[in-house]
């Protein structure tokens, strides 16, 4: 893939001539955490470009929380997302297997994923919850973005990744081709970020989640980490890949309309049928049904795990259940037995 | 441009029949061609209410209307037992897959209903008359807890007890609890299984009805010999989008809404709560 260099001032004035014709949301920090802002020309100079991934995951772009699915959404415009990382990167495999790949297509997700432009940049400061290391990602983009963004000493590697991309560029005369040092330079700072990965979880060991299959016994799972579980559904509403959803209707008079909403696994009412029956009745069924699907029912429908390493389900967990230990623990007990 | 597959086919309510204290028929004219297969399922919206996935049971050889036979046990079906002639609903689908008809070829076909369970089977069955010189023949086992919960009455103590005459089909029929006018078996739908003059190695089973009528009967079909294969299941399970995107109907990593509903127990046997 074509790379070239850009200085940061550079940059800046770049992004800010993009203003006028586009939405652009960018990483800001709030509170310590990053958060996607609108893009203003007051903001321009708060953009977070060497940390890590933001709190809310991509999919918030391209899945709203509640949205009209009858009638489908009509104006649907065209958004540029910045500070996207590798992580919510792999999680479009999973989205886009869903909504855009099956047999069946979501309209309005294929027209937002038409309409989104992603500048995704590398993961300079991962965060003590993060394991994309354990998961078989890179904390560097690879794949799925149209440009990406490595911050160097006084400037950026601008990496193009898809036409889209490239056009978005154009002739521009503020981008230099890359030389062999700053690459080099690139390549040791990505080489410390996974040694940093490596530190954090040096104490987990789930690299064997392929033993997960056919573990549906609760009797796995009745650990005492599980326990802390309050069924809040955070860790799906924050995960880059959870796609559940349930439908409501508001139909009236015969003009059919019907919203699709955000639901979670992890609520005792997710799998109730009319009869008041549910096939997971217990805590530890549910949890369990998380992982499961993450690590084997989604590996089977499509090919990849469902887990991406961004560790929002482990830095968002009200129970503060670690789920890096609980996976651990869980592939131990199954050697055992 | 794919169409949106969340968007109901308007259908005119055209009768509402009641079949048993808890259990009704709708019939529905729906305004364009609705086609489906014995077993599939289709979501009916009742507008402003809610939606629902049900099994049509009338024969998918009936291009003029659909039937859904519903249960009263929540809002929506609620909802349904009120519907009056002339009141539009939505539906979607066909959603899932079908009974494997070719499989059956040459077979021996043993259906095993119980309760609102006679449901799928009765658009099962209609589809094997229709195309009945495929089978070897057809055994008809059907259950209810007692005589008044019998659906589709005049159809299985008088219309097609008739057909026997003419093709290779008979009947069985149980209630758990009989009355004195009651001139057929009792007990559970298992007792229709009993003594079976069937080459069960050249026969399939379908199997439709409450969890638990339909954990005994299989335990029973394997007990005189069917193989998990050549048992068949329809499962149910909270469905909302049919089509394999929103989750809530998973087995295992199967979708009952994509990969099922009808699945043979080979495919279920190792996965959890099956018997819900």
């Amino acid at each position: 893939m074509e790379r070239l260099y850009i200085k940061s001032e550079d940059w800046n004035g770049f992004i800010k001539g993009k203003l006028k014709e586009n939405r652009i949301y960018v990483p800001i920090e709030k509170n310590n955490f990053l958060f996607y802002e609108i893009l203003n020309e007051e903001n321009c100079e708060k953009i977070i470009y060497d940390r890590a991934r933001t709190i809310e995951p991509l999919k918030t772009f391209l899945y709203p929380f509640k949205e009209f699915v009858v009638p489908e959404i009509e104006n649907i415009g065209e958004i540029i997302v910045m500070g996207v990382t590798s992580c919510d990167l792999q999680g479009l495999e999973i989205l886009d297997s869903v909504f855009k790949e099956g047999d069946y297509k979501d309209l309005n997700y294929i027209k937002r994923r038409e309409n989104l432009l992603i500048i995704s940049f590398d993961c300079k400061e991962p965060y003590s919850s993060c394991f994309c290391n354990l998961v078989g990602v890179n904390p560097y983009p690879e794949k799925n973005f149209d440009l990406n963004l490595s911050k160097i000493e006084n400037g950026f590697i601008v990496e193009i990744g898809s036409e889209k991309g490239k056009e978005f560029i154009g002739q521009d005369k503020r981008f230099y081709q890359v030389n062999q040092t700053q690459i080099k330079n690139l390549e040791e700072d990505r080489k410390k970020v996974i040694e940093k990965l490596e530190e954090i979880n040096r104490n987990f060991d789930i690299k064997n989640f392929e033993n997960l299959e056919g573990m549906y016994q609760k009797e796995y799972w009745e650990i005492s980490d599980v326990k802390n579980c309050v069924s809040c559904g955070s860790c799906t509403f924050n995960c880059p890949t959870c796609v559940c959803f349930l439908l409501e209707d508001t139909s009236d008079n015969g003009n059919f309309k019907k919203v699709k909403v955000w639901d979670s696994c992890q609520f005792p009412g997710y799998a109730k049928m009319a009869s008041g029956e549910t096939p997971r009745p217990t805590l530890y069924d549910r949890y369990a049904n998380r992982l499961l699907c993450k690590y084997w029912y989604m590996r089977k429908n499509f090919n990849t795990i469902g887990c991406t390493g961004c560790g929002r389900c482990i830095s968002g967990c009200i129970g503060k259940i670690d789920k890096r230990k609980v996976l651990s623990e869980v592939l131990r007990k199954k050697i055992k037995v | 441009m794919d169409k949106n597959i969340y968007k109901p086919i308007k259908c005119e309510v055209i009768d509402n029949i009641k079949e048993s204290p808890t259990i009704n028929t709708i019939v529905l004219k729906p305004e364009k061609n609705f086609s489906f297969l014995a077993g599939q399922f289709a979501s009916l919206t009742v507008p402003g209410i809610g939606e629902a996935p049900f099994t049509p049971s009338s024969s998918p050889f009936d291009k003029e209307k659909i039937e859904f036979t519903v249960m009263k046990t929540g809002r929506v079906t609620e909802k349904i037992h009120e519907l009056k002639k002339g009141d539009i609903v939505g539906v979607r689908g066909p959603f899932g897959k079908p009974y494997p008809l070719e499989k059956f070829k040459g077979k021996e076909v043993l259906l095993v209903g119980g309760g609102v369970g006679l449901a799928p089977i009765r658009a099962l069955f209609l589809a094997l008359v229709e195309t009945y010189t495929n089978y070897k023949r057809i055994l008809f086992c059907c259950g209810a807890r007692t005589p008044q919960d019998y659906i589709y009455k005049e159809m299985i103590f008088d219309k097609w007890q008739k057909l026997c005459e003419k093709i290779p089909l008979c009947f069985r029929i149980t209630v758990d609890r009989k009355d004195e006018n009651w001139k057929y078996m009792e007990g559970v739908v298992t007792v229709t299984l009993d003594n079976l003059d069937m080459d069960i190695k050249n026969s399939v089973a379908v199997v439709c009805g409450p969890p638990i009528m339909m954990k005994f009967t299989t335990l029973k079909l394997l007990e005189i010999g069917f193989t998990p294969e050549n048992i068949y299941l329809s499962m149910e399970r909270k469905m909302y989008c049919g089509i394999g995107h929103c989750r809530h109907c998973m087995i295992g990593e199967l979708f009952v809404c994509k990969d099922g509903p009808v699945f043979t127990y080979q495919e279920l046997k190792e996965k959890p709560n099956i018997w819900v």
